[in-house]
């Protein structure tokens, strides 16, 4: 198909789903109204079983089993991308080169490095009382392990993340997940039934039953994911070759690779 | 026996977390044997709910059942089609797994357990996807077979196209995904809610349809009709087929593309077919003329394919729209007719590419004309691909057949006479490959003059062991011979016909409507008009090649087919606006 072709196609198509979508906004409910069917139930839900934040009820609660496809998706993600960017047999690995880092960037990064570290974890922790929780802690800390690689050099990095260990961990925090589901089923209940463990006093770390359990499974396995997933691309980027390529680079390594997520 | 519903999630999504935990250390033949103990628990398990299936299981998760008529949680409905499509694809899957047994790739290094925890992945999403009640789960559940199948796909990263092939199919349906999303997102801002006969509800409470309801149905049937590869969105569907490895293949024409279909059905039925809905009549226009669409380019294209698995793609297609139209006729007649069919087809298309995928382990090749009569010592494959040939034809008594014949039946007028052309020509194109593959017939086809820069050949293909076979594996062709048998007891084994058509009674109209399936005179000679008019197609191709070659007029037609994503994409939003177009009229007349 040539170019004119493709675009008078693209316009055809674009202008009528515009049309269709503008046609639908323009029947939705009007903003600010005070109709709020699901949002009234969650938050009564939530209440009930002393979890603070609301969000955390319904990702970790209500609806756990919509939260368990998503964690399986990142976890299928990351083991496909490891698979896809599995060391071919025309390439080869060859060592990074030591990199010069720049002083403030590296005390910079020395400094945040465990301040970001804990972040994350705190995030995690608090999932169940305050906005935050597994899935945005677990990208924080993951990502705080990366000003390693900013302040130092890659060869840093990987000595803190050796993969083998955290794909392990991505693993064993899904099946986590899944234990604690079919715990609630063996318990005499249902599968991910919130009914095992007491729920605590409201508004504090330990309310909420398996809530912080399914939320520190998901931040578990959210920061080995990326790490994993990170170290996959850093990888391709830094250290494999193909063959016939020199192994040199011209850059110093720091190729700055946004996660996928 | 209803809390054991999301076992059929969970307990492949166990196998394949250990999997990936243990993968570094395991030896190959205990990671592989644990992903078939795996899949064919989970077949177990399915098979066992079945029979509690009417009335049909219902299990909230978490045990959020709702209050006073008001639920938060997840709810799962586990009635006959939604638990056998779900038995349908953990048999599948084990019979992938099953023949990948030691005769695939050696695997990555260090990643032993991974093909098998992604084949686990991927029966978990599609089981999921399959016993869904609530809209949005549904959703995630189809995202993670997404996710799972562009990782197969591009399983052979080696090959360039092989990542082209997973990269056009992760664009594709990712937007798809969108759609699918953005529908949701609309049905339940009108709503407030999930769970699909609740949306439902929501709909009828809210009157007769309006331009919401029209664009909430165009998107959700747009994310579906990607899956299930209904022209024009089918363009993804070949590119894939033919780079994918063998196993992977087998799920995605066999019951992947058909989950598409079956989402159509499931969640028109739940949402969309009361009054609040879309008035029966303009469904029905959007399927048939979608169906009718998608089985004739199907066919046509199939038909001018010589790399086999490009041609076996193109027949899943041209059966998607065979199954469409079915679906279209919003009759329990077509319903039960497409049920059975699908799960013929799901037997036939994965036997004929387990037999394709011998043949690229032994030559190196999948191109009809290179392989012209080299098959010849393989006598029992040939026999397989030539029954499973007959088998898409509709020769009774397959399942295929006697899905067909109802279907046929419900369909009624010139649609019966498309069914009858397309499985022909679909069965008529195997049958050349067959006749030149295997047996030699005919003169050894020259390459075309000015070679066609649109005809994919299916030659230079990588085996997918690490050598060329010189013995096929037993497991190899033991699958492919089950397969073909479980397609053929699915219509000659007396009572099962009528297990499926009350199982679908059950799910529809709680047993109200009670339809008899069954052999009718009219079908079998409808079934033996096909597989002869298939015969004949095929001997006139092979003797007689000049009479059946591509005409210079089907060439802008294979051009569509042209490998750019910015093409395929511009289909896709063509084809939403078609959808919206063809609707259309249930909101001005509404």
């Amino acid at each position: 198909m040539n170019p004119r072709t493709r675009l008078w196609l693209v316009a055809t198509g674009g202008a009528g789903l515009a049309a269709l979508l503008v046609a639908a906004c323009l029947r939705l409910p009007d903003f600010g109204g005070d109709r709020h069917p699901y949002g009234d139930r969650a938050v009564r839900a939530s209440l009930e079983r002393h979890v603070a934040n609301t969000v955390a009820s319904v990702n970790f609660d209500q609806r756990a089993f919509d939260t368990l496809g998503e964690l399986t998706i990142l976890f299928a993600a990351v083991l496909g991308c490891m698979v896809l960017l599995r060391q071919t047999r025309d390439e080869h690995r060859a060592p990074p080169e030591p990199a010069d880092v720049a002083l403030p960037v590296r005390r910079y990064a020395l400094l945040v490095l465990p301040v970001a570290l804990l972040t994350g974890l705190y995030v995690v922790a608090h999932g169940q009382l305050s906005p935050g929780g597994g899935f945005q802690g677990g990208v924080v800390a993951a990502t705080a392990l990366h000003l390693l690689y900013l302040g130092a050099d890659y060869r840093a990095l990987e000595r803190v993340r050796p993969i083998g260990p955290y794909e392990a961990g991505d693993a064993l925090a899904t099946s986590a997940y899944l234990v604690t589901g079919v715990a609630g089923l063996i318990g005499g209940s249902a599968f991910l039934a919130n009914t095992l463990l007491p729920y605590g006093m409201f508004n504090t770390l330990a309310s909420g039953g398996t809530v912080p359990l399914l939320n520190a499974a998901v931040g578990m396995e959210v920061a080995c994911a990326v790490v994993v997933l990170l170290a996959g691309f850093l990888d391709q980027a830094v250290e494999i070759v193909e063959e016939g390529e020199d192994g040199e680079r011209d850059d110093d390594g720091h190729d700055h690779e946004e996660p996928g997520k | 026996m209803h809390r054991l519903l999301p076992l059929l999630v969970a307990v492949p999504l166990l196998g394949a977390a250990l999997l990936a935990a243990l993968g570094r250390v395991l030896p190959r033949v205990v990671a592989e044997s644990v992903g078939c103990a795996v899949s064919a628990g989970t077949a177990a398990l399915a098979v066992v709910l079945l029979p509690h299936s009417s009335p049909p299981l219902v299990e909230w998760a978490g045990g959020w059942e709702p209050v006073r008529g008001y639920g938060v949680g997840i709810v799962l409905v586990g009635d006959g089609p939604g638990l056998g499509m779900a038995a349908l694809v953990s048999l599948l899957t084990l019979a992938a797994l099953a023949y990948s047994w030691r005769s695939f790739d050696e695997p990555p290094h260090g990643h032993t357990g991974a093909f098998p925890a992604l084949m686990l992945l991927f029966q978990a999403g599609m089981c999921g996807f399959a016993i869904a009640g609530d809209l949005f789960n549904a959703f995630v559940w189809f995202e993670l077979m997404g996710v799972v199948a562009y990782a197969l796909t591009g399983h052979r990263v080696e090959e360039a196209r092989a990542v082209q092939g997973a990269l056009t199919f992760a664009i594709v349906n990712s937007l798809g995904g969108y759609a699918l999303l953005m529908g949701i997102a609309l049905l339940y801002a009108r709503t407030g809610e999930l769970a699909m006969a609740e949306i439902g509800r929501g709909l009828d409470a809210g009157g007769p349809p309006d331009a919401l309801v029209l664009a909430g149905f165009v998107l959700v049937l747009t994310g579906l009709l990607v899956k299930a590869a209904a022209v024009p969105f089918h363009f993804w569907l070949p590119d894939a087929h033919a780079v994918a490895p063998t196993p992977v293949c087998m799920l995605l024409s066999g019951v992947m593309v058909q989950l598409g279909v079956f989402g159509v059905w499931r969640i028109h039925g739940t949402v969309f077919s009361g009054p609040g809905g879309l008035p029966a009549g303009d469904v029905e226009r959007v399927l048939m003329v979608l169906g009718a669409v998608t089985a004739a380019i199907g066919a046509l294209m199939c038909w001018y394919q010589r790399h086999i698995k490009r041609l076996l793609a193109y027949s899943t297609i041209a059966h998607t729209g065979l199954f469409l139209l079915g679906v279209g006729t919003l009759t329990p007649e077509g319903d039960d007719g497409v049920a059975l069919y699908v799960i013929g087809h799901a037997g036939v298309k994965a036997a004929l590419f387990a037999c394709t995928g011998i043949l690229l382990d032994r030559f190196g090749s999948v191109d009809e004309h290179v392989l012209h009569g080299r098959a010849g010592a393989l006598r029992g494959v040939a026999v397989m691909f030539a029954a499973a040939a007959l088998g898409l034809a509709g020769l009774p008594p397959f399942g295929t057949a006697l899905g067909k014949s109802v279907t046929e039946e419900a369909v009624g007028g010139p649609l019966t006479v498309l069914y009858v052309v397309v499985s022909a020509v679909t069965a008529g194109a195997v049958l050349r490959v067959a006749a030149r593959v295997f047996l030699g017939l005919g003169p050894r086809p020259r390459e075309a003059r000015g070679e066609d820069a649109y005809e994919t050949t299916g030659n230079g293909e990588e085996p997918e062991t690490e050598q060329r076979l010189v013995r096929v594996p037993d497991t190899m062709t033991a699958v492919p011979a089950l397969l073909l048998a479980g397609a053929l007891a699915a219509g000659a084994v007396p009572g099962f016909a009528d297990a499926v058509a009350r199982a679908m009674s059950e799910a529809t109209t709680a047993g109200l409507v009670h339809t008899s399936v069954h052999w009718t005179p009219v079908g079998i000679v409808l079934g033996l008009v096909s597989t002869l008019l298939a015969v004949g197609l095929a001997a006139v191709a092979v003797t007689r090649p000049e009479l059946l070659a591509p005409p210079a007029r089907a060439l802008p037609l294979r051009r569509l087919q042209s490998g750019h994503v910015g093409d395929y994409v511009a289909w896709l939003l063509v084809g939403t606006t078609v959808l919206g177009v063809l609707a259309l009229p249930a909101v001005l007349t509404g």
